[in-house]
């Protein structure tokens, strides 16, 4: 199963922007990343409004562990994996909740909010007493972590301190969210399940060469509620790009991307990224982008970060979206994804603009999304695409701009600017081939630095 | 010969078995309309202020079990009005809605109709239903689940004023909702 690093160099050609398609459906290597991603990582778990009272929990994943994100009676957030000391079993089998211990169903032990194990039936007569209890707590996740309310966990003890992961780039990433006011996560987290690789779920969040197609019918039909100001794009050139009746595919005036549609692209350590338009050329795509203006947000987000409209991505799973939307793309497969849709809003906000956003947010994004329901029949086709001989043969290619990108670097953040490309998937690749060599924390974080060009 | 009281009970219960028959006709009815991709005829027995809501669903346990269900204003997977279920429609029709083209293959199953409550005018009606979807090479879906409908008398026939749609999964088992219940 172990691949040599030289193998893992040959599936990702940063210079020719060429994936090997195995990546997305070779079990052996879902198995590797499940091992040097996902148990090395820090993962973002939940939002601290999700849990506001002592006992309250809920249930997140990293990996493929099950685990208990509790409130406790200081205050303060554990995170626990979910399953009992003694055979495994999980002590929790709802998703949220409020607990005052977690009992569980297999023998009877029974554990604090804090993973402590209390009580074990018969621990007098059947273990004579001698069984440690201060020994065989529920297992406490390595690291837990809070930044500005989002909570994340990895199970490497000597990862580096969240904040330092995140970097600029990931920060950026969450300030983009939480300068917005006093956030909270609205009820109700969408599931749901995609028959693709985590990865094209991932990466399409950069991909801003994808809406004018994929969502042609969402733009077309003018079913999307209007959102900033919509500038002239310019027209993409689509001579000869004809549907299967032979007839052009045109596309709807006013697209949102065109021909002179600037982005900027930031790249980050550890394979962190921002992809998508900049707030000066092509306006904020945001409902209420009021918070941009306010002293607090201007001096969190920076000259460059202020000018960032587009997805970050904390690598490796949680896009952060303009609609102040955090959506997770979970493994459970290597063909199958589950995404988990966080929405948050200012709990100062006047209830309309409250319900507007909800309103946008259920409308867009989600399995009945206007824009996702038609994202899913593609990333389900170009994962089932990886698996015949011949196809896996070919490669996946993110060479749009490659060669052309000047890296600038301000403010802890590199940056290229330009038209739409294809930069910010491409590091993502790269920074995954690094992980995927186990490399140890300060080499992965050499490897996924920045050079001057790309 | 039947008393008075008799006859009245007797023609009212006559009654109520006519208009079981009718709400169950309107179900079917519909369930064919989506089934052969007529949208714009659905579309049309919905009344202008209707309100079609899909609500999120979480295990919880059984002590909790009054807030398994996400409520309108919280997140939804359907939370449309009818001129946004009319945009969806219009989506549909553009010729470039890929996750509908090819489309799916549906079959509506409407069973268990229940008249909860009649006032006259308006009905609040139960339904359970099957929607059975196939897509492309081996695709499929089930979706089981309950409707509440409020139902407003129209005619010889009904609109739909209030739809919930309340399935019984959490974390829903396939790649999009993009169809119709």
């Amino acid at each position: 199963m172990a691949l040599a690093n030289g193998e893992i160099d040959k599936l990702v050609s940063l210079e020719r922007g060429e994936i090997d398609r195995r990546i997305y459906s070779d079990p052996a290597i879902f198995e590797l990343e499940m091992e040097r991603i996902f148990a090395r990582a820090w993962l973002f778990l939940c939002h601290e409004s999700q849990i506001p009272e002592p006992g309250d929990f809920f249930q997140s994943v990293m990996g493929r562990d099950n685990i208990l994100v509790v409130r406790q009676k200081d205050r303060s957030i554990k995170a626990m994996l979910n399953t009992c000391a003694h055979r495994g079993n999980a002590v929790c089998r709802a998703e949220e909740g409020n607990a005052r211990s977690f009992l569980c169903t297999y023998h009877g032990w029974s554990y604090g909010i804090d993973g402590r194990l209390n009580g074990v039936p018969g621990h007098g007569t059947f273990y004579n007493g001698q069984l440690d209890k201060s020994r065989h707590g529920l297992a406490q996740v390595a690291q837990v972590a809070n930044y500005k309310g989002f909570i994340f966990g990895t199970h490497d003890a000597s990862a580096p301190p969240l904040e330092e992961y995140l970097g600029a780039t990931g920060r950026l990433g969450l300030d983009l969210i939480a300068m917005r006011g006093d956030m909270e996560v609205v009820p109700g987290i969408q599931k749901f399940v995609i028959e693709c690789n985590w990865k094209i779920a991932v990466d399409n969040l950069f991909d801003w060469y994808h809406p004018q197609i994929t969502h042609a019918s969402a733009f077309e039909s003018n079913v999307l509620p209007r959102v900033g100001e919509r500038r002239d794009g310019g027209k993409i050139d689509m001579s000869d790009v004809n549907m299967q009746s032979g007839a052009n595919l045109e596309l709807a005036a006013g697209g949102i991307i065109g021909s002179k549609f600037e982005t900027v692209v930031v790249l980050g350590e550890y394979g962190h990224a921002i992809g998508g338009p900049s707030t000066s050329s092509s306006g904020y795509f945001e409902l209420f982008p009021e918070w941009r203006d306010t002293p607090q947000a201007k001096a969190a987000l920076g000259p460059v970060g202020i000018n960032v409209a587009g997805h970050p991505n904390l690598f490796p799973t949680t896009w952060v979206t303009t609609g102040q939307q955090i959506s997770l793309r979970i493994p459970r497969e290597p063909g199958r994804t589950e995404i988990w849709w966080f929405t948050l809003v200012d709990r100062n906000m006047p209830r309309e603009s409250r319900d507007i956003l909800i309103s946008f947010a259920n409308r867009i994004f989600g399995a009945a999304g206007l824009l996702e329901q038609d994202d899913g029949e593609n990333w389900a086709q170009a994962t089932a695409q990886t698996r015949g001989v011949a196809s896996r043969r070919m490669k996946h290619l993110l060479g749009m701009g490659l060669g052309r990108g000047r890296i600038k670097k301000e403010g802890g953040l590199s940056r290229i600017e330009g038209l739409t490309s294809e930069y910010a998937q491409l590091w993502t690749y790269h920074s995954w081939a690094q992980w995927m060599k186990g490399l140890p924390w300060d080499e992965l974080k050499n490897a996924t630095t920045p050079g001057d060009c790309m | 010969m039947p008393n008075d009281n008799e006859a009245r009970s007797s023609d009212s219960r006559i009654a109520a078995m006519l208009r079981d028959r009718e709400v169950e006709r309107f179900y079917y009815d519909e369930a064919a309309l989506l089934d052969a991709h007529r949208y714009e005829e659905w579309l049309a027995l919905f009344a202008d202020d209707a309100h079609y809501f899909m609500p999120i669903r979480r295990t919880r346990t059984q002590r909790e079990l009054d807030k398994e269900f996400t409520r309108p204003g919280e997140m939804a997977f359907f939370d449309d009005t009818r001129e946004q279920l009319a945009a969806r429609v219009a989506k549909l029709k553009t010729g470039r809605a890929w996750a509908e083209d090819p489309p799916s293959r549906t079959r509506h199953l409407i069973t268990n109709v229940r008249v909860i409550r009649d006032d006259g005018r308006t009905l609040e009606v139960e339904c359970n239903f099957h929607l059975y979807r196939t897509r492309l090479h081996s695709e499929e879906t089930s979706w089981i689940g309950s409707r509440r409908d409020v139902l407003r008398r129209a005619g010889e026939s009904f609109q739909i004023a209030d739809r919930k749609i309340f399935l019984e999964q959490t974390v829903l088992l396939s790649r999009n909702l993009s169809n119709f219940f």
